[in-house]
């Protein structure tokens, strides 16, 4: 091939997709689109379990998050690493913007566990471990964990984040004194098995 | 780190054969610029700790090729704005430019020293110690919107001279054909000096395993075009396109550097110099294309592609009218990782074929040779502070006693073959993200055709074996 036709080719191919380029969007679908979605997926749904499913969740929650990472308030490992740059430059309306996107796509569906740790499960998650003074979820998470206001929707999360999350309240690693108290008595058998039940929904 | 043995292989026969030279020249040619990186000017513009791009430096994680498709221009730092009458932006610059430093340390120990012939006595020690290996200097980061830059500089110890590393500038955005169910994509252009260099994954020769090697090792002289023979002395553009998050699709065209210019940090002829080899491009633009699809699940990502170049060439001595050699390479790329918070594990491995047509007899006694390299590498880190990688090589091909340098000790082939076969193993320790502390050995079962007496000169393969203890940092 001549060097003329490569140049051609790449000359085609910057015209065709120039003009392929959509009008002006709003910054934060532009952020959604080009940052988001890398770990979020286009709509909220995440491949890699490291990253959490945004996809219908509650508003709020999602906007009080931002900002904790914008303040660095929210200090665990991964919203260190990712999520402290992430959300550095945001505005008080980008955050909304991207929180009212987040909450209005449709949830991931619940994916398969075995059916003991299920029911384990919702059992801490519906009557908490009075014995060792762990309320029941549900309380705040709502009856089919879905959330309200500030508190998250946990149904469909990937197991391993909210074992991670679970984990890292316990430890302090994520300051939530609610969390912290609510967490620090679970076993890692019962993480495990309310984080099954909750991935399952 | 790849070198450059086979431009160091003309130069022998160019050079005249005494041992001294041949020994200058084959550690000379070892030399070769750092290959990988971890910039923490990418850190400081994004605000993004070094593992959402890396799952150990310098191979990348998911986020990282994105980021690397998009041109690097992902920000967190407050800009330096313009903006037109229209509102378009007509100015984007970080306010801190991100610039970062690399340092490369290192202590290599032969299996066998090299022959003393007393001119270059200091070049036959079986230890060398460098402090550093290399120093560079990095600008990495957004230019504007839609522009982004990888440069480097790097001063190495012989030819004692800083030259330009691996640098990419890179023009990307995103397009969609809403009627094709296509919404977004990615497309992009981009200028490089190395070709693979461009590329996202760490399968293809440029950002292969491994990432750092000696500097005065005995360099195998058989190496294909793409395995790091165009690195620094070439110039590419191309434009890819980023389709479906999925499919990956480039077509490049590469030129030679400019006649009679020196790479500082090579050390090398230009390959426009009359005395400089085979690896001057002769076609306008040697077309190199890569097409890869990348699936990634759960922590897993897999990739799998082709790549491959065509260039004419002119050999040794032969001006720009004179008869052309033409070099063929066709190849084949994976790569697995699993990247969790405990355990990363990869698999990368590529093989290259590559298709010889001579037209010079002066060069070699069969015209038409073929070359086939391949490597696998597997690697297992925990916790992203200690692992290591084990990586098998083989390189084989066509016999031919001008091209393997029969008769010379050290680099050549008693037998005029090619072949190299042998594993790299590596450990390394982590004690911060950005630097690595990590022993490596070379262990050659084949080299230069033969295990035993492959010179003809009474050296041995293992003789060449590497032992290899450095110390990476980057900040």
């Amino acid at each position: 091939m001549k060097a003329k036709a490569v140049y051609a080719a790449i000359a085609a191919l910057a015209l065709t997709t120039g003009i392929a380029q959509g009008a002006d969007k709003s910054a934060a679908l532009d952020l959604i689109r080009r940052e988001c979605s890398t770990c979020h997926g286009a709509r909220g749904v995440s491949v890699s379990p490291m990253f959490p499913n945004l996809a219908g969740q509650q508003p709020g929650y999602l906007e009080a998050q931002l900002k904790a990472f914008r303040d660095r308030s929210r200090a665990d490992p991964h919203a260190q690493a990712f999520m402290w740059g992430m959300a550095a430059q945001l505005t008080d309306s980008v955050i909304s913007d991207i929180a009212a996107f987040f909450a209005s796509q449709p949830p991931a569906p619940g994916t398969a566990a075995e059916a003991a740790e299920i029911a384990a499960g919702r059992k801490i998650f519906e009557e908490g471990i009075a014995t060792q003074h762990v309320p029941a979820c549900q309380s705040c998470h709502g009856l089919k964990a879905v959330g309200a206001g500030p508190f998250p929707r946990l149904a469909g999360q990937h197991r391993s984040y909210l074992e991670r999350q679970l984990e890292a309240f316990a430890a302090n690693l994520r300051a939530n004194e609610i969390m912290h108290e609510n967490s620090k008595n679970l076993t890692a058998l019962q993480i495990s098995q309310v984080a099954a039940f909750l991935s399952s929904q | 780190m790849e070198s450059v043995p086979l431009r160091g292989s003309v130069l022998l026969r160019s050079l005249g054969r005494s041992l001294g030279v041949l020994i200058a020249v084959a550690v000379g040619t070892t030399l070769a610029p750092s290959d990988g990186e971890a910039v923490p000017g990418f850190a400081r513009q994004t605000g993004l700790s070094c593992q959402a791009c890396h799952t150990i430096f310098p191979e990348l994680t998911p986020f990282g090729r994105q980021f690397k498709l998009n041109a690097y221009v992902f920000t967190n730092i407050k800009q330096v704005q313009a903006i037109s009458e229209q509102s378009q932006r007509t100015l984007a610059l970080t306010e801190f430019p991100p610039f970062s430093v690399q340092l490369q340390a290192s202590n290599t120990t032969l299996g066998k020293s090299l022959p003393d012939t007393g001119a270059v006595a200091d070049l036959s020690q079986k230890n060398e110690t460098e402090f550093p290996q290399a120093i560079s200097l990095f600008y990495t980061g957004k230019i504007s919107d839609n522009l982004g830059a990888f440069l480097q500089l790097t001063w190495n110890p012989s030819p004692n001279a800083v030259g330009i590393d691996n640098s990419d500038l890179r023009f990307a955005d995103h397009g969609g054909f809403d009627w094709l169910g296509m919404t977004d994509f990615i497309y992009g252009i981009t200028l490089n000096n190395n070709p693979t260099s461009q590329d996202v994954w760490n399968s293809t020769p440029a950002w292969g395993y491994p990432f750092l090697g000696s500097n005065v090792a005995v360099p195998p002289v058989a190496k294909v075009l793409l395995d790091g023979q165009l690195a620094q002395e070439s110039v590419g553009l191309g434009g890819y396109l980023y389709l479906f998050n999925h499919l990956y699709a480039e077509v490049s065209g590469y030129r030679s550097a400019q006649t009679t210019f020196t790479n500082g940090t090579t050390g090398g002829p230009g390959p426009l110099d009359s005395a400089a080899p085979l690896r001057r491009i002769s076609n306008e633009a040697a077309p190199y294309w890569r097409v890869a699809w990348e699936q990634d699940w759960g922590n897993h990502a897999l990739s799998f592609g082709t790549y491959g170049i065509w260039a004419a060439t002119h050999p040794t001595g032969i001006g720009e009218s004179g008869p052309r050699d033409t070099i063929t390479d066709v190849a084949l790329d994976t790569q697995y990782q699993y990247i969790g918070d405990d355990h990363l594990f990869s698999l990368a491995g590529t093989w290259i074929h590559e298709d010889r047509k001579f037209n010079n007899l002066a060069e070699v006694v069969h015209t038409h040779n073929l070359l086939d390299t391949g490597r696998i590498t597997g690697s297992y880190f925990y916790k992203r502070k200690i692992g290591g990688s084990v990586q098998y090589f083989s390189t084989t091909g066509s016999q031919d006693p001008i091209l393997y340098l029969a008769g010379t000790p050290v680099l050549g082939s008693r037998t005029g073959t090619p072949d190299n076969k042998g594993v790299v193993l590596e450990l390394d320790f982590l004690p911060w993200l950005n630097t690595k502390l990590g022993v490596q050995y070379t262990l050659y079962t084949e080299f230069a055709g033969n295990s035993h007496n492959y010179d003809g000169f009474g050296r041995h393969a293992s003789d060449n074996n590497t032992l290899f203890v450095f110390v990476w940092t980057a900040f």
